[in-house]
């Protein structure tokens, strides 16, 4: 009985050794995002598959609050306790940069000029910030028009406007402000709401070195672009909602016979599908301008390092796997659009891209610039002058530019 | 218990070997308090005198009283001083007045007088967001309540009021909100201050053929100074702190920065702007006006410090 | 106060001006229970409908259906109470300093809690999340707990020393002569007397605590371990803000709040009655 317990105590301590000398340390990687309802359930998706990949390393997601995003990230930064790898917006990769958050991918990564080679380059340069690359392009999107079938034939109108010109006309014929019926809508005055409008006339925000914007955010296209805005809120074709003020969403408008246009992006697809089921979602290309052929502004996502991650090599692992062909088409499906060329066209993406893909291919990014919050807030302040009557477009272009040459110098 | 007037024999130390009681009592709360208030508020107030790094905080430019000057002369600085003046002006007699009215009102042997404790007190309850929403949904240009009530139920205006994108008409949702929010909570503190006066000096009133509005001035009133200017003073802090609603009606000023309020703005300084120190130097100059005004009121409304 | 007469009519105008101002208190919350009821496409109707048309409770189906919703309630009833049971401890304890004893610096230290009432919470932010960090308070419940006391700390004990003061010295003073040591003073006299200011205590501490959002956001990212209003915040993405699971999820919240405040509510009128408030 004595030997037989002996035996037994040895056998539990030899299998209890190894079992816990087996059992290394798995690394953990925290990811942050603001990922909607179904993208959040690919992601899942995407980290199972990664962790088969590499049985030592764990991916820890958490999900932010879109409007708290941004003060929660720089209180981290701040008392020192950075998520290792988080998905930012484009916009921000160069702020985060310019004060030393983020890691220089293209330095420290291997393989990294490899992805790249792959990716899109309108959405890769939006990782671009003196001289390195601070982030890989997780996902792109831009925005195209999104019409009212019904609307237009009851209107008359067979299809939807190709040209800017139509536009405006259209617009005009579908509207009814009695009824507070709006050709078209936008969802409020920051840059991004007439982008692709504005790039589309052939407007531009700076030159190409981020030198000045005199000429071009207050230069003719510019102008003729705004213009064209100001005048259809004037004739009461532009719905008032872009001034604020709670009306009726674009998305709920739009479905409702509300608005008969609104520009957005691929998540108009899944949003609409999912709250409004009877709603027939048509996208069209944005209207050209007079001499353009067409365009829309580019936004998206980069996934980023923190400086203060502890976890560099794995993070750079997870990264990495989020650019991979897997990992794109997996959380493709859901309404963010892969930034690999390689899986273009792939018929697991919804078919719906094939309208987003075509944009990009003439979309225009912002300007990649620390302080581009502010400049967006200027040319924010500049159209709310004009809609509000207090400046001719011109002017109040000229004042949006001044205050855009006095940030780009204060670098 | 009094050993006060015996400074001159008890040395200074034994007296503080004597209270070990009373320190024993306060040191959890106080500790607390050091860590986690007082702390944070040197911390803060060196990061006004910095263009202060979050990244690399070794890397901060030590630069003076610059930040500060910027803010004085900042216009929008100053609008948004006057937005939360305005609003605290409003707001506070606002909320004491419309208190002292349902407090008398309630101070009747009423039926229901619990159902109307808890209903007026409901919009105390609730967090500044969700209500925030609630009057954004409200005062919409489209679909509001007010728009539908004003337009097509009253007929006063023939075109919907668009509240919500102007600077100066944003205000009004954002003042209303205040009071109602307010009233319950003053209403229940007047209502038992109200319940302290001796009934007998109403009744010796009427004895003496006095009004209602007699009564309410000579009698009311004075007695319930002291809970009157303990409002005044708690209610002025909030007001000039007022920070949530703002956040969210006016999403960062809009338009034109010409709708922030001092703690808006510094919100938008600090998380949108990346600039840290002059927003500390915002919530400095914030604090310090709070802590003059307190002080001021307690002096001139008060005519004995109480301790 | 009046001629039964006078009295009467007083009575009720005052029943007619009362009913009409519950009735304009809670209107905003008839509203949104309301639209928590009506499914997204009815969200911004014209007219708007009291009643809704199609009544449906996928909103709170789909609302407290969302995975974390239970654990997030259950967080932060947890994080509500430990906060309020701790401040109400410790809280008490200066009180009663503050109000019965002497002590060198005994002005001083008031004064300085006094100026925790004043200062706006939100410009302390950064500073409490580089201290609660190296106090590894971070990513967790307590952590959340021990800030959320220090912060309602002023308040309370300011309110509960003025309670205090209402309570008759002589009491004690009769427990002292019987040869009662301070505590027996404590618990026999002080506890008892102030459950009202102890209520009042316990409410507004509950209340803050279950409301908070700015430093619950960004303390805890754990999903997990998260509070109520951030995970209510979520309701709000980027591109859209989904109103019907907004209000579903906010009048559930409600709820617990809204119980806690009638339980106590009998005790916090009588407490502050008595504190005076002087």
């Amino acid at each position: 009985m004595k030997r037989l317990s002996i035996f037994l105590i040895v056998i539990m301590l030899i299998t209890g050794m190894t079992l816990g000398g087996v059992a290394e340390e798995k690394k953990v990687v925290t990811y942050w995002h603001t990922m909607g309802d179904a993208e959040e359930e690919a992601l899942i998706k995407v980290i199972e598959m990664f962790e088969d990949q590499y049985p030592n390393i764990k991916i820890k997601p958490t999900r932010m609050a879109y409007d708290d995003f941004k003060p929660a990230l720089l209180i981290g930064i701040a008392g020192g306790v950075v998520p290792d790898t988080a998905r930012l917006d484009i916009i921000w990769v160069p702020e985060f940069a310019e004060i030393g958050a983020l890691v220089a991918l293209d330095e420290e990564m291997e393989g990294f000029d490899e992805i790249i080679a792959n990716t899109y380059p309108g959405p890769t340069s939006t990782n671009f910030w003196k001289g390195h690359y601070y982030g890989l392009p997780q996902d792109t999107n831009t925005q195209v028009l999104v019409w009212n079938k019904q609307m237009f034939e009851e209107a008359g109108l067979s299809g939807p406007p190709e040209t800017i010109d139509e536009f405006v006309k259209y617009a005009a014929v579908l509207s009814n402000p009695d009824e507070e019926i709006y050709g078209y809508t936008m969802g409020g005055t920051y840059f991004w709401a007439p982008a692709s409008i504005f790039y589309a006339m052939g407007g531009e925000v700076t030159d190409s070195e981020i030198t000045t914007a005199t000429g071009y955010i207050n230069g003719e296209k510019s102008v003729a672009a705004y213009q064209v805005l100001v005048d259809m809120y004037r004739d009461e074709s532009l719905s008032p909602l872009l001034l604020g003020g709670g009306g009726i969403g674009a998305f709920e408008g739009l479905a409702t016979g509300k608005y008969a246009m609104i520009i957005e992006g691929p998540w108009a697809h899944p949003i609409l599908k999912s709250d409004y089921p009877e709603f027939e979602v048509n996208f069209a290309l944005v209207p050209r301008g007079p001499d353009v052929t067409t365009s829309s502004v580019v936004g998206g996502q980069n996934v980023v390092i923190f400086e203060g991650s502890q976890h560099k090599d794995e993070a750079m692992l997870w990264a990495k796997f989020l650019l991979s062909e897997e990992a794109q088409l997996t959380i493709g499906e859901t309404g963010a659009i892969p930034t690999l060329s390689t899986v273009q066209g792939n018929e697991r993406l919804p078919e719906y891209y094939d309208v987003f893909m075509e944009q990009l291919k003439t979309a225009k990014a912002r300007v990649p610039h620390p302080k581009w919050a502010e400049m967006d807030n200027a040319i924010n302040n500049a159209y709310q002058y004009m809609l509000r009557d207090e400046k001719t477009v011109q002017q109040a272009l000229d004042d949006a530019a001044e205050e855009i040459n006095r940030l780009i110098i204060e670098e | 218990m009094e050993v006060k007037n015996k400074i001159l024999d008890k040395s200074f130390l034994k007296k503080i070997l004597s209270s070990k009681g009373a320190y024993l009592l306060l040191l959890p709360g106080m500790g607390l308090f050091f860590t986690f208030i007082l702390f944070p508020l040197i911390y803060s107030l060196r990061m006004s005198f910095y263009k202060w790094n979050i990244v690399d905080i070794g890397a901060s430019k030590f630069i003076g009283f610059s930040n500060y000057v910027r803010v004085i002369n900042d216009p929008i600085f100053i609008r948004a001083t006057l937005n939360t003046i305005v609003y605290t002006l409003i707001t506070v007699p606002g909320q004491i007045l419309f208190a002292l009215v349902v407090a008398i009102l309630l101070n009747q042997k009423i039926k229901g007088r619990t159902f109307f404790r808890v209903a007026y007190y409901i919009p105390v309850i609730t967090s500044w967001v969700v209500v925030t929403f609630l009057f954004e949904y409200f005062f919409g240009s489209q679909a509001g309540l007010v728009n539908f009530i004003l337009k097509d139920i009253l007929h006063l205006v023939d075109k919907k009021i668009m509240w919500l994108t102007d600077p100066i008409l944003v205000m009004i949702p954002l003042n209303l909100l205040g009071i109602w929010k307010g009233v319950g909570w003053s209403a229940i503190i007047l209502l038992a201050a109200l319940q302290n006066i001796p009934l007998d000096l109403y009744e010796a009133a009427t004895i003496d053929g006095a009004g209602i509005w007699h009564k309410i001035t000579k009698i009311t009133l004075p007695l319930i100074r002291p809970t009157l200017v303990f409002l005044v003073v708690v209610l002025v802090i909030g007001g000039f702190n007022v920070y949530v609603s703002g956040l969210l009606m006016t999403k960062g000023g809009n338009p034109l920065d010409l709708s922030h309020f001092i703690l808006t703005l510094m919100y938008k300084k600090t998380f949108t702007n990346l600039d840290f120190g002059y927003g500390s130097a915002i919530s400095y100059l914030l604090a310090a006006f709070i802590f003059m005004v307190s002080v001021i009121e307690i002096k001139l409304l008060r005519r004995k410090v109480e301790y | 106060m009046l001629t039964t007469k006078e009295e009467r009519i007083f009575r009720n105008i005052s029943y007619i001006l009362l009913i009409c101002g519950v009735v304009i208190t809670l209107v905003p919350f008839i509203y949104m229970i309301s639209a928590s009821f009506k499914s997204q496409i009815y969200t911004f109707e014209y007219p708007p409908r009291l009643i809704p048309r199609d009544p449906t409770l996928e909103n709170y189906i789909k609302a407290l259906g969302k995975d974390l919703f239970g654990r997030n309630l259950l967080n932060s009833f947890f994080v509500a109470t430990a906060t309020t049971i701790s401040t109400v401890f410790i809280s008490s304890l200066m009180a009663y300093a503050f109000s019965r004893m002497q002590f060198p610096g005994k002005e001083v230290f008031f004064y300085i809690l006094l100026l925790g009432m004043m200062i706006p919470p939100v410009m302390l932010i950064i500073p409490q999340f580089i201290i609660a960090k190296n106090l590894h308070l971070l990513d967790s419940l307590w952590g959340l707990i021990v800030v959320y006391v220090s912060v309602t700390l002023s308040m309370q004990t300011f309110l509960l020393r003025s309670f205090f003061e209402t309570i008759p010295r002589e009491l004690e003073e009769a427990v002292l002569v019987d040869g009662g040591t301070r505590w027996d003073i404590f618990r026999k006299i002080i506890l008892p007397l102030s459950k009202p200011g102890l209520a009042v205590v316990a409410i507004f501490t509950f209340l803050y605590a279950w409301d908070e959002f700015p430093w619950a956001h960004v303390a805890i990212r754990e999903g997990s371990r998260r509070t109520l209003p951030v995970a209510i915040a979520l309701f709000q993405s980027q591109y859209l803000t989904q109103w019907g699971l907004l209000f579903a999820a906010t009048t559930v919240a409600s709820i617990p709040a809204v119980i806690v405040f009638v339980i106590f509510q009998r005790y916090f009128i009588q407490g502050v009655v008595t504190s005076g408030l002087k």
